[in-house]
C-alpha cells in the first residue's frame, strides 16, 4: 500500500503532478508519436485555422470551433482536455521536425456502444506525403481499440481529398457510403465519402503490420464507382 | 504516494468505508495523460485481491474520454471477480462527464461516509 500524509478533514486534496509541458506520449510509431495536447499548441492551431487549404481540404469541426466559437481563446485548451467525448492527440514526427505536423482526433466517442469517429490534420505542407498522415491514424486507431474499447471508427472525406481517402485505404479502412452534395466549399456543393473499420479489421491491420514508403504508388484513385 | 502518481490510497480503508478499498485521485484531470495511473492501480488492488474498490473521484477537476474508458474497465475488470464491485464518489464534474456519454448508469455512487 502507497503511503498516505496524514491531513484534516478539510485539508484541500493533495494535486497530482502537472503533465509535462511537452505533453505525455500515447503512442510512438516508426515515424511519428502523438502525444497529449498542451497549452502552447493553440498557438499551432490559431495559425491553422487561418489556412485556406486545411479548411477546403479537411473542413475541420475542431478547427472551425476553434476560431468561430471559442474565438481564439485560450480556455479551449481545459474545454478539450475534459470534453469527455472526444481525444486531440497532437502528431510529431520522430526526426527532423521542431514543431508538430498536425493533429488526430477521436470524437463523437460513444463508449458504451464502442464507436468513435476519426480526423487526421496533418497541416505542415512539408509533412504531406510522407506517411505521417498513415502511421497517425494507425496509431489511434490501435489506441480507440486497446484504451477506449472501440470496436468500430469511420471517418468522412470531401470527395475531392483523394490523399486523405488513399491514406484510410491504407490502414483497412473500407469504403461504406456516400453522403451525396453533403459538403460545401463556398463555392458549390461535394460529396461526403464515408468510411469505416471494424475491430477485427484494425487486429488484422496490426498483424501485417509494415511501413508504407512514401513513393510507394496508392491503392486506390480516389472515391470509388458507385 | 509514490512520486508522480495521479492516485493514494487511503490507510483508513476497510473500517471507514464499510468494507471497501478506498483508491482517492488527487487533485487534477482524469484523463489521457493521467488514466493510466488509475488503471495501473485497479489493476494492483486486485492482483491484491481487493476487488471491492471504492474510487474517490472528489478532487477530480476534469475527465476526457480515456478517464471515463478507464472507469468502464476498471469496473468490466472487478464485476469479473466474484464479489467484485466498483463504487465511485464522483462529483459533479465526473458525474456530468459520466451523463454527458451516457456511462452514468453503468456506474454505483457512493453514498456513505464523505458525502
Amino acid at each position: 500500500m502507497i503511503a498516505v500524509e496524514p491531513r484534516g478533514p478539510d485539508a484541500p486534496p493533495p494535486t497530482a503532478p502537472r503533465p509535462p509541458e511537452s505533453g505525455v506520449v500515447i503512442s510512438r510509431g516508426t515515424r511519428v508519436h502523438l502525444r497529449t495536447l498542451v497549452p502552447r499548441d493553440l498557438d499551432l492551431l490559431a495559425a491553422w485555422v487561418d489556412d485556406p487549404f486545411l479548411e477546403r481540404m479537411v473542413g475541420s469541426e475542431f478547427l472551425n470551433s476553434y476560431k468561430h466559437v471559442w474565438d481564439k481563446s485560450p480556455a479551449f485548451y481545459e474545454a478539450v482536455l475534459t470534453d469527455p467525448t472526444q481525444v486531440v492527440l497532437v502528431v510529431e514526427a520522430n526526426q527532423r521536425w521542431d514543431r508538430p505536423v498536425g493533429v488526430v482526433r477521436l470524437f463523437n466517442i460513444h463508449l458504451l456502444e464502442g464507436y468513435a469517429f476519426l480526423e487526421t490534420i496533418i497541416a505542415d505542407p512539408r509533412a504531406m506525403k510522407r506517411g505521417f498522415g498513415i502511421e497517425a491514424g494507425k496509431l489511434v486507431s490501435y489506441y480507440g481499440v486497446d484504451v477506449l474499447g472501440l470496436r468500430r471508427i469511420e471517418a468522412k472525406v470531401y470527395e475531392y481529398n483523394v490523399l486523405s481517402m488513399n491514406s484510410l485505404r491504407r490502414n483497412g479502412f473500407r469504403q461504406e457510403g456516400v453522403l451525396r452534395q453533403a459538403g460545401f466549399d463556398g463555392e458549390r456543393y461535394w460529396d461526403l465519402v464515408i468510411f469505416g473499420i471494424l475491430r477485427d479489421e484494425i487486429e488484422a491491420q496490426r498483424q501485417k503490420d509494415k511501413v508504407h514508403l512514401p513513393l510507394e504508388p496508392s491503392e486506390g484513385n480516389g472515391r470509388e464507382p458507385a | 504516494m509514490s512520486a508522480g502518481a495521479v492516485v493514494e490510497h487511503d490507510a483508513r480503508t476497510d473500517e471507514a468505508y464499510e468494507g471497501f478499498t478506498c483508491v482517492r485521485l488527487l487533485a487534477g484531470p482524469l484523463t489521457a495523460a493521467t488514466a493510466p495511473a488509475l488503471r495501473a492501480e485497479v489493476r494492483a488492488a486486485i492482483e491484491l485481491g481487493r476487488t471491492a474498490l471504492l474510487l474517490d473521484l472528489d478532487a477530480v477537476t476534469g475527465v476526457d474520454a480515456v478517464g471515463v474508458a478507464a472507469l468502464l474497465e476498471a469496473r468490466r475488470l472487478l464485476e469479473a471477480h466474484t464479489g467484485g464491485t466498483l463504487v465511485l464518489r464522483a462529483n459533479p464534474i465526473v458525474c456530468r462527464a459520466l451523463k454527458e456519454t451516457g456511462t452514468l448508469a453503468a456506474f454505483a455512487l457512493w453514498t456513505g461516509p464523505g458525502m
